[in-house]
């Protein structure tokens, strides 16, 4: 039996290790050790980069939501990533990470970059703008997808 | 029909886009700026696109970020609504360039109407009445008086290279003309280094009647009636009524036909204002407004057109729905254009509107992008609402209206709603007994 919550704490453990480098706020696992024997774990945590990440477009309900529900995206604590300090988008468009299609990324989690090195560039127009890291730092975070269209202010990338 | 347009304003209009567009089963990209995020227009649109920050140079007009806005939603047409980008002929031509539809006139149209002398070289060619003048630059006291002759005193000497006020001198006689003529010219050189004047027929006591027009692309083209613009505060109009109350049935048919056969003879398209000074039963053309107007309510109200609709459909290429016969303008409708403004200075006064109650009943629209709890940013203009009633006459509508902004309640910031309530007491008003200096005139003596 102590065995058996000692495999089951790890169990536990493991998930939330899961939890927190995914990002996701919720995970529920069933195990199934035989009949009548089963442990089912549901962990959460409050919500961070959800409402922080303002997608490009957000899809409205047929009425006016009430006035609360404006996004607040420095209220949310984001321990695992400060969005605040986030390079953001100077421009509405579409985000391309390499230089064109099949090409190696500009960047990569765990990069060194320099000041006013390209980390990524946003089609407006068919004009190409190389956004440029506005410091010296590594690759943290990406935070959008290749292709993905942005509106202006859209967290792309955190450099620390 | 268009699937999905974008909205390329913000406020009320960008609400009342967004309303015609939805009862067409068209769906909205609303744009906004970061200051915009929890803004009405934001919050009732299907999807919306964040273009720039709350400086409108980087936001509202934004061209590359609002083109780049609809390649990103899928939009396929682009309504300005007015101010900000509406009347950009630039903007209508790189929208048209990308494949999209401009719910508006074309190009070339928005470029004549922008510049005033080809405006005006324009309409008279179409055989709409301007103000009488020179036809060009005088250059001796002897040529003015000669041209002042013909056209009637009193005359205004105006600067070729003038504006705002400088270099205009009024003569109300003969005897009044040549120290005018010189002290213009003086003048104009002075201000501009360019002393050529010229001379044009002078109205005192003008109202601002305007004349709203529409065409599609099939060579149709109407007008509906007029709208009494004449109360104004430094060239802004504040109350807006249609019919005019010194404006009959034969003098609407009649300048209202010089009208719509201008505009079909010119093959323009969607809806357009054109605006005269008016005096002694006579038209004058002023300009041609190439968008949809702010007052554009009480012209639907008596006709009983949505005008956004008929835009929408002109642009996707459709017939107008109505023909100049089954036009009728049915009773009365003014509206009070409400703004964020504290009375008497009427400076601007943004902030949060902690309670908002629009009137309601038969007979009141309130076009009004407040809710309790939204904050009137301070970046842009001060118009928060429009109010608009329908009466089966004048008198019937100004009770109404004396009724509804009884009900109105704007809470947390100053508007300009005291104004209305104050004006309603006026006979001047009631008689419908007023011109373009009344309202300026009656502020100055009230208030001080």
């Amino acid at each position: 039996m102590s065995k058996e919550t000692n495999e089951d704490v790890a169990f536990i453990r493991a998930l939330a290790e899961v939890l927190r480098e995914t990002e996701l706020t919720e995970i529920e696992v069933v195990r199934t050790y035989g009949e009548d024997d089963e442990v089912q774990v549901r962990l959460s945590r409050a919500a961070t980069a959800a409402p922080a990440a303002p997608a490009v477009v957000h899809h409205g309900p047929a009425v006016a939501p009430p006035p609360a529900a404006a996004p607040q995206p420095e209220a949310a604590p984001a321990p695992a990533a400060d969005l605040s300090k986030a390079l953001t988008s100077p421009m509405v468009g579409t985000v391309y990470l390499s230089s064109e299609p099949g090409a190696e990324p500009f960047v990569r989690i765990g990069d060194t970059v320099s000041e006013g090195q390209t980390v990524l560039i946003i089609e407006a127009m068919k004009t190409m703008n190389q956004i440029a890291s506005p410091r010296a730092g590594t690759v943290k975070r990406i935070l959008v997808d290749n292709a993905e269209p942005v509106e202006f202010g859209h967290p792309l990338m955190i450099i620390e | 029909m268009f699937k999905k347009i974008l909205i390329a304003n913000r406020g009320e209009i960008a609400l009342r886009v967004h309303r015609a567009a939805r009862e067409m089963g068209i769906e909205t990209v609303a744009i906004h700026s970061t200051a915009d995020a929890t803004a009405m227009h934001v919050r009732m649109a299907d999807e919306s696109v964040c273009v720039g920050p709350p400086s409108s140079t980087l936001s509202y007009l934004n061209q590359p970020a609002i083109i780049t806005a609809c390649e990103i939603t899928g939009a396929e047409a682009v309504h300005p609504g007015y101010g900000f980008l509406s009347e950009n002929a630039g903007f209508a031509q790189i929208v048209e360039e990308h494949g999209l539809a401009f719910i508006g006139p074309t190009a070339d149209h928005i470029r004549i109407m922008g510049d005033k002398i080809a405006a005006k070289e324009t309409m008279k060619r179409l055989g709409v009445p301007c103000v009488p003048g020179s036809e060009g630059g005088i250059g001796t006291v002897d040529d003015a008086l000669r041209v002042a002759r013909d056209i009637g005193y009193p005359v205004l000497v105006k600067a070729a290279a003038g504006g705002g006020g400088r270099g205009m001198k009024v003569a109300k006689t003969e005897k009044d003309l040549p120290h005018a003529f010189s002290q213009a010219r003086a003048e104009a050189k002075a201000a501009f280094g360019n002393d050529e004047v010229y001379l044009e027929k002078y109205l005192t006591l003008p109202r601002h009647i305007e004349v709203q027009v529409i065409g599609d692309t099939h060579g149709n083209a109407c007008h509906l009636g007029e709208r009494d613009c004449s109360l104004q505060r430094r060239h802004q109009k504040v109350l807006e009524e249609s019919p005019s109350p010194v404006i009959d049935a034969e003098t609407r048919a009649k300048i209202g036909g010089v009208c719509a056969d201008a505009i079909r003879e010119m093959g323009y398209r969607g809806v357009g204002t054109i605006e005269f000074l008016y005096e002694n039963g006579e038209f004058f053309f002023i300009e041609m407004n190439t968008r949809l107007q702010v007052e554009h309510p009480v012209t639907e109200t008596v006709f009983g057109v949505d005008l956004v609709r008929e835009q929408i459909r002109i642009a996707a290429g459709e017939k107008l729905s109505f023909t100049q016969e089954s036009l009728v303008p049915k009773g009365h409708s003014i509206e009070c254009r409400i703004n964020a403004e504290r009375i008497p200075s009427f400076a601007p006064c943004p902030g949060l509107v902690k309670g908002f109650h629009a009137p309601g009943g038969l007979g009141v629209r309130m076009d009004s992008a407040l809710y309790a709890g939204y904050s009137v940013p301070p970046h842009y203009d001060s118009l928060i609402g429009k109010l608009i009633v329908a009466g089966t006459d004048r008198p019937d509508c100004l009770m109404r209206l004396r009724r509804a902004l009884g009900e109105l309640v704007v809470d947390g910031i100053d508007t300009t709603v005291p104004l209305f309530r104050a004006l309603l007491d006026e006979p001047d008003i009631l008689n419908g007994n007023y011109n373009i200096h009344w309202l300026e005139n009656w502020l100055e003596k009230e208030l001080g």
